[in-house]
């Protein structure tokens, strides 16, 4: 595979390019190639597609693309160009599974298969961002979930009664996130639980900051360097990766695209979500990646579904599992907060859709987080027992597809709903959600079970 | 004139250059923008019916879901292009200056898609937009806006351990003596109304759509 070195040599040499003229490159090149490939909705509704040969045509564009494109150094203005050799190579190589975390808690990440039928790996949080008074709690009950693989640290404003700004208080900050997931495992009873690192920022400094066998980032741990859409990468995050390339510890990334960029409508963002993971592994060895495709109403919270975009996610997913070793998550977000019936709903539809598409679960959280507002566990135990249901039933496709539109249902005239911050609707102490919020969790259960998944458990 | 004194010719042929904007096909809006140039519609008048209609139909089309970023870009440089053809009979002291807004992402902070959706729909509906880009120093948004005359400077930013600098530029402005020469609005995933308020900002933009109803009321524009 193409080292991190010449990456990084071409970043100093490779052609300058204005953003703007790179902006206008990638819709371009987009829009051509969604016309020469033919990558098309189909005519009737699908959440989950079915057409094995448009995932075909989806995956060759999304070679050519990034063959046409290169990825583009924010940096140093300049395009890293890659053969289609190059591409063809790092795809090959690249492992389908990643080891993590020691001890008792080592964990195997693995890869997919559409319609697969064997557990899926667990983050359950976090990627929000919560006070230092509750962090070490949260963490610890996020770690008690048995199915945990690994779990991801979380942002915030403020570090021992400070305000974060600046690359010194970040650098501190950064280390105390380490600190608190540590504190925050081990107290969990799984000392050796790999922890993930979330960057609160993405300068060198914060980075490698963090990297402390005894109180911060194990080699055993991860971190995650996520590439920016429009296949977009920078020095500090490539310096971070040639570092914990030689540490050990395994990197993930942020691969999804969002329909209403510069990737365009619906079918441009297949061709993007498929090359972005793939471009994430090239620039950063990003081997785990929360893949697909999203809206920006539905980031924004102004949609709870448009239907489509499961459909599109599908496409991406299924093609990066047949074509590539991409180990693919589902990053669940709500456009509904926590303690509410539609945060479950939409929970629902998207953990169901992940086995059947060969995705990883992904920490479960509201689009618009907020401080302490995001998540609870509650949500990624119900990630859990919702994909393991639609495993046990044996859906497939078609039915996973049946499924999720009688789910839909429960969207119909619906706006998104706020919900609650972690302290009202979980006790962290009891580890338990709060009992309007597990009679909302009860309600939901049956109903869902009265649809057709009756080996939901609980 | 107004649109209501228009023989239905004009309201023909300015439909036709709202449409052609639309349609984002240049060719024939440059030809009709020509057109109205040669008949003698007033061109004030065919920039208020034409290209801000125009502008407020891409922006439904992008809210419905049926447009993107890349089509709003395209309708923001052709509505340049053809404002440029319309203005050339109205003589320099009769244009009207349009609001300028300067826009970036702040300091240590490099993610840009919201940013780019706010600045080209800003830019759709008639608003003058310089885009700094990401990585934005303080002292850069005031240089900027204090040599281009801005009338807002739009400020986004995605990750919590960025939101001070939003706050960063207004206190800047407050200890410069400048914080009343500009309209301050800010955005991006983590900012929230109340922190808007916190610090000081005259506008909060929940999103795109949102962000540019704000900058409206508060440049004062219809």
């Amino acid at each position: 595979m193409i080292t991190l070195l010449e990456i990084a040599e071409r970043t100093q040499t490779g052609e300058k390019v204005e953003d703007k003229k790179w902006d206008k490159m990638f819709y371009e090149t987009i829009n051509s190639l969604v016309r020469k490939y033919g990558i098309t909705r189909p005519p009737e509704h699908r959440f989950i597609n079915l057409d094995d040969d448009l995932v075909q045509r989806a995956y060759e564009a999304a070679i050519e693309f990034l063959e046409t494109m290169g990825i583009y150094c924010l940096t140093t203005r300049r395009r890293v160009a890659l053969t289609r050799e190059e591409i063809l190579t790092a795809i090959r190589e690249a492992p389908t599974e990643i080891l993590m975390g020691c001890g008792r808690d080592r964990r195997v990440w693995k890869q997919r298969k559409v319609e697969g039928r064997e557990r899926l790996n667990v983050c359950p949080g976090h990627h929000t961002p919560f006070t230092e008074d509750l962090a070490g709690l949260v963490v610890s009950n996020f770690a008690q979930i048995p199915r945990t693989d690994f779990i991801e640290g979380f942002n915030f404003t403020h570090v021992e009664g400070r305000e974060i700004i600046g690359a010194p208080m970040e650098v501190y900050a950064s280390r105390r996130q380490l600190n608190w997931m540590r504190e925050g495992v081990r107290k969990a009873g799984r000392p050796g639980l790999a922890v993930v690192y979330y960057p609160i920022n993405t300068r060198a400094e914060d980075l490698i900051g963090v990297m402390d066998p005894e109180h911060g980032l194990r080699r055993t741990d991860g971190i995650l360097l996520s590439l920016l859409p429009d296949l977009k990468m920078e020095q500090d995050m490539l310096s971070a990766a040639i570092v914990y390339e030689e540490y050990g510890s395994f990197k993930l990334s942020g691969s999804f695209a969002i329909i209403g960029g510069f990737c365009g409508g619906v079918e441009g963002a297949i061709i993007e979500g498929i090359a972005k993971p793939i471009a994430a592994m090239i620039a950063y060895r990003d081997y785990i990646n929360y893949t697909g495709v999203e809206h920006v109403h539905m980031l924004n919270g102004r949609q709870i579904l448009i239907p489509y975009v499961n459909w599109a996610r599908s496409v991406v997913n299924q093609a990066l599992n047949r074509f590539t070793h991409t180990i693919c998550m589902r990053w669940i977000i709500p456009t509904s907060g926590p303690g509410t019936d539609l945060c479950l709903w939409e929970g629902a539809m998207q953990a169901a859709e992940a086995p059947i598409n060969g995705m990883n679960l992904y920490a479960p959280r509201h689009c618009r987080t907020t401080v302490n507002h995001g998540q609870t566990p509650v949500e990624a135990e119900w990630m859990i027992d919702v994909s393991d249901a639609v495993i046990d039933e044996g859906l497939d496709r078609q039915g996973a597809n049946e499924l999720l539109t009688r789910i839909a249902g429960r969207f119909e005239g619906r706006k998104p709903a706020v919900g609650y911050d972690i302290g009202e609707c979980y006790d962290l102490v009891r580890h338990q959600p709060q009992e309007a919020y597990a009679e909302v969790i009860r309600q939901v259960k049956k109903e869902l079970r009265d649809m057709g998944l009756v080996k939901l458990v609980g | 004139m107004g649109t209501e004194q228009m023989t239905s010719e004009e309201r023909t042929l300015l439909d036709s250059l709202k449409q052609a904007i639309i349609d984002l096909d240049e060719e024939k809006a440059v030809a009709a923008a020509d057109k109205v140039v040669t008949s003698g519609i007033d061109p004030k008048l065919a920039i208020r019916y034409a290209i801000a209609d125009a502008a407020l139909l891409v922006g439904e089309k992008f809210d419905s879901g049926e447009y993107f970023l890349p089509q709003l870009v395209m309708s923001g440089d052709l509505m340049d292009v053809i404002t440029k053809i319309l203005e050339k009979n109205i003589p320099q002291a009769d244009t009207e200056k349009k609001k300028l807004i300067l826009i970036g992402t702040v300091q240590a902070d490099v993610h840009s898609v919201g940013k780019n959706l706010v600045a080209t729909m800003l830019k759709s509906v008639g608003f003058n937009v310089v885009d700094l880009g990401v990585d934005v120093p303080s002292a850069t948004f005031i240089e900027k806006a204090k040599d281009l005359e801005a009338d807002m400077i739009a400020l986004s930013s995605l990750l919590t351990t960025t939101m001070p600098y939003q706050r960063e530029v207004i206190d800047d402005l407050v200890s410069m003596g400048l914080r009343d020469r500009f309209k301050v609005l800010i955005g991006g995933g983590p900012v929230t109304k109340a922190y808007a308020d916190k610090i000081g900002a005259d506008g909060y933009g929940r999103d795109a759509i949102d962000a540019v109803d704000v900058a409206k009321v508060l440049l004062g524009v219809q």
